[in-house]
């Protein structure tokens, strides 16, 4: 450790110069509770002032998915005053009057796209104060645990009508239009992250069935098991530095299927029940329809484009000979493989590969109009979306609209490091589809290939819940329509009191209607609480995505939008959470408080996001150095690959080749009958039966692993395939070991590369004949 | 005109107090006239709010609506750069645009520059065509 670091006193220092830093907001600390539905979190703000005159600061910072902000505490010497909520009009009145008066003042407002500006005012001199945030938001859960994520930075993001520059060199600044965002103030962002505030965090998590592990594939973490079901996590490190979202991964040894239910302080009863995909039956097999849609925007250059092209190329090879695709490249504007839906053909596969080879990152992100395009290639015959993005988009609320008004399922992939999870979440949900997202150093494989799997077959459709017993329960969020294998179906609801009876859910699986049951008891419990405030906290997102705004021409439009904005303005007075239309405000008299005093107004600047270029957004000093290295390169036709891109980024990214990269590439040679490619049905069974051991080799079976419908494939086409007599026995003793879940010790991959030759079959003989003398106990 | 407070100066440009004090603080505004209590804002202010708003509407950022009103000079009295690109739209036509202009507006440009392109391509064909005919 440096010197300078173990004389680190209250302020943080810079890194190099051991300089005390001259920050407004000094540090971010989360603290809170993670559950199966939902997590209930508070954020310590520390701010201090090393101005001369008082300041007025304003924090950005960008909700998590399905979340609402509660209330605030802010305190300092001799005082500590809790927040109220009030319509947004009142509490910024009531602040500037607070304000003007000389009293320390604090607002938390949100804006579209669950922007919010924490602003504090009236700072004095050397003063400190810290506001305690309580934030409620949900969890992306699946069948076998549950992902959280927390947004330490705010990505910036594309609009069209953005104002975008260099406020100084190293120093972006975003400004969006004020008739679609008000007075929003967006943060700076800062290339250089050693000079920010730091981050810190400390959460529990309680995941319903027994933990099987909790980690983090985006810092660094202690974790503690307390029982089975409990544990804690932290950041390992001392300190870090708000450039990339936090990312939690928690995963149960068991689907886990509960309920959670307890009596709010209002005496109502609430509950969440969750019923693993796996309990709807199995996923039909049809031929499916998909059209990919990959966001090839500025912001993905680099590692997040190399990262979305590998997933499409890996969902394409999974595709079967009967099923269709389509394939949509956007950034500002749009380009298709094909104007319609194509065959699963080896030829069409090898040009949508070709397509996608000449995919780079550039331009602006108008994923409206890639939905658009891939709405259009589905026209008549419907099927699923499959959208590839960072989601880094301002204006939202009206993609949603549109989403919504195309009626065509839409299952995200969020990508990089500060994807927006709020909004993909949203978007996948009010379609009816299924999203998740990866992060820059984990596997494309799993979770690409897991999400892809369920789409387009839903296990179950047409899913209706109705209470037996409960009196008037209220089903609310409306359940999912359909369940899709992996994430389970989550159901809100509530009663006016202590309750016992169940819920009986119906759902449609292939043809067949099926049913179940679930006992629910409501009795006195802490959890009512909490669940009273994640239920509140997700019907005010829902809303808050409904609200379009500006709204459409004409009387009607305006009578709707006044109609969606009560309907919000009474959702945060129920439950008692801030949204677009209420806002939290706290003013604090403190002795000597000068009326008039004009504050000086400053912003704190956070991280790029780690794995996002700064010259992808903002242009200036660093990207005319793009600039001179693309007029260098010999490019006939300047049109179109000029902006944005930074070459050498994604060559970068392609060096490390970890197995399961190259696993990838494997899965994406397999042709549509299943088989590898080949000269001969020789040749080509060989190069499948290596293929099969190198998928086993990684833990894959038929029935699981990322891989196992690439197993099932090959394994398909291995039992078909004409083969002589010797080579007919060795393929059938692999097979027969591929149905146990077995695997051979062997380099499979080297000898595959080399290209196989007929020798192979030997080796592979002589692996089976070792394996089979090992089971039956013979030497 | 008479001198106002804050929130009348915010009501009658419709600019929030907020915004306006932040532009007083990245030097876009003049500060109030008198200090503390008895700050008030005049007709300077409404017309220096009126340029900015006017400014934001060709696609200046702050900070560049900073720089024009700071002069546009530097301390070592170089003008500030900006990056351009350069389109070869034609063996004999070159178009250079400025690099660090808004996203949309990099938009309309680059279609007029296709639009361009198209018909200086067509032109060429059909002097072509009547060269070849006239032969």
């Amino acid at each position: 450790m440096p010197a300078t670091e173990a004389a680190v006193g209250f302020a943080p220092r810079q890194a190099a110069t051991g300089e005390e830093l001259d920050l407004a907001m000094q540090s971010l600390w989360l603290a809170g509770r993670i559950l199966p539905v939902g997590a209930h979190l508070v954020v310590r703000h520390t701010f201090r002032s090393q101005e001369q005159k008082p300041i007025e600061v304003i924090y950005s910072f960008a909700l998590p998915r399905d979340a609402a902000l509660r209330r605030f505490r802010v305190s300092g010497e001799g005082f500590s005053v809790r927040s109220e909520l009030k319509p947004v009009q009142e509490a910024v009145r009531a602040y500037e009057d607070g304000l003007q008066a000389g009293h320390l003042s604090t607002l938390a407002r949100s804006y579209r796209d669950g922007v919010v500006n924490l602003t504090l005012g009236n700072l004095r001199p050397g003063e400190a104060v810290t506001v305690l945030l309580e934030i409620l938001c949900g969890v992306e859960l699946h069948d076998d645990g549950l992902r959280f994520r927390f947004p330490f930075t705010l990505a910036p993001s594309y609009h069209a009508r953005a104002r975008v520059g260099e406020a100084a060199p190293g120093v972006g600044e975003i400004e969006l239009p004020e008739d679609e965002f008000g007075d929003v103030i967006l943060p700076r962002w800062a290339a250089e992250v050693s000079g920010l505030h730091e981050i810190g965090f400390r959460l529990t998590v309680e995941a319903g069935a027994e933990l099987a592990s909790v980690g983090s594939p985006s810092h660094a973490v202690d974790v503690k098991l307390e029982n089975g079901r409990r544990g804690s996590v932290m950041l390992a490190r001392e300190r870090d530095v708000p450039n990339r979202d936090l990312v939690l991964d928690v995963r149960t040894r068991e689907a886990w299927s509960g309920t959670l239910a307890g009596l709010c302080r209002q005496g109502q009863g609430h509950f969440a029940i969750v019923i693993p995909s796996s309990r709807f039956g199995a996923r039909p097999e049809e031929p499916r329809s998909v059209v990919f849609v990959l966001d090839r925007s500025g912001s993905m250059s680099g590692a997040p484009i190399a990262q979305a092209l590998k997933a499409c190329e890996a969902c394409l090879a999974a595709l079967d000979s009967q099923d269709r695709f389509g394939l949509v490249v956007f950034d500002d504007h749009v380009e298709a493989f094909r104007a319609e839906l194509v065959e699963c053909s080896r030829e069409n596969r090898d040009r949508a590969r070709e397509f996608l080879a000449g995919v780079d990152a550039r331009g602006g992100t108008e994923l409206a109009a890639g939905l658009k395009a891939a709405a259009r290639i589905l026209r008549d015959e419907g099927g699923d979306i499959f959208l590839l993005t960072d989601g880094q988009v301002h204006g939202t609320e009206s993609i949603i609209e549109q989403a919504r008004a195309a009626g065509i399922r839409i299952h995200c992939l969020g990508i990089g490091s500060a994807s927006q999870d709020r909004f993909l979440a949203l978007l996948a949900r009010e379609t009816g589809g299924v999203s998740r997202f990866l992060t820059p150093s984990e596997r494309v494989d799993r979770g690409a290939l897991e999400l892809f799997a369920s789409v387009g077959r839903p296990v179950a459709t047409d899913v209706t819940v109705e209470s037996e017993g409960l009196g008037d329960a209220r089903i609310e969020p409306k359940p999912a329509g359909q369940v899709f294998s992996g994430t389970p179906l989550v159901i809100f609801g509530s009663t006016q009191g202590a309750a016992q009876g169940a819920l009986r859910v119906r759902w449609q699986n292939g043809g067949e209607r099926r049913a179940l049951e679930v006992p629910v008891e409501i009795g006195p419990n802490s959890m009512g609480e909490t669940l009273r405030l994640i239920r509140g906290a997700r019907l005010i997102s829902d809303w808050e995505s409904r609200t379009e705004e500006p709204p459409e021409e004409g009387a009607l439009g305006q009578r709707r939008q006044r109609r969606a904005q009560e309907r919000l303005r009474r959702l945060s007075e129920t439950y008692g959470l801030a949204s677009r239309e209420m806002a939290l405000v706290a003013v604090v008299e403190r002795a000597g408080d000068q009326p008039g005093e004009l504050p000086k107004t400053t912003v704190v600047p956070v991280g790029m996001p780690e794995d996002v270029e700064f010259g992808a957004y903002f242009p200036g000093v660093r990207s005319r150095m793009v600039y001179h290295q693309l007029l260098r390169e010999p490019k006939g036709q300047a049109f179109g690959r000029v902006l944005l891109c930074q070459a050498d980024t994604r060559a970068k990214a392609r060096k490390a080749r970890p197995s399961w990269d190259i696993l990838l590439e494997l899965a994406s040679a397999i042709e549509p009958d299943g088989g590898m490619p080949g000269d001969d049905d020789e040749e080509r069974a060989l190069a499948s039966l290596l293929a099969l051991l190198c998928f086993l080799a990684e833990g894959n079976t038929e029935t699981s692993g990322p891989y196992r419908r690439h197993v099932q494939r090959l394994v398909a086409f291995l039992e078909k395939v004409s083969l002589n007599e010797r080579h007919r026995r060795i393929a059938d003793g692999v097979l027969e070991l591929a149905r146990r879940g077995g695997s051979l010790p062997g380099n499979w991959l080297e000898l595959l590369a080399l290209g196989p030759a007929p020798d192979c079959w030997n080796r592979i003989a002589e692996r089976l004949a070792e394996e089979a003398g090992r089971t039956s106990g013979l030497p | 005109m008479t001198e106002l407070t804050l929130a009348e100066l915010a009501e009658q440009t419709g600019v929030p107090e907020r915004t306006i004090r932040y532009y007083i603080a990245r030097g876009l505004l003049p500060p109030p006239i008198r200090a503390g209590r008895g700050a008030c804002y005049g007709p300077e202010h409404r017309e220096a709010l009126e340029r900015i708003r006017r400014l934001q509407a060709r696609g200046l950022t702050l900070a560049e609506i900073a720089r024009r009103l700071a002069g546009e000079t530097r301390r070592d009295g170089l003008p500030t750069p900006s990056p351009w690109w350069s389109y070869p739209i034609a063996e004999d036509v070159l178009v250079w645009v400025r690099a660090d202009a808004a996203p949309w507006r990099l938009k309309q440009v680059r279609e007029a520059l296709l639009d361009l392109a198209a018909r200086l391509r067509t032109n060429q064909q059909e002097e072509e065509n009547d060269r070849d005919a006239g032969d």
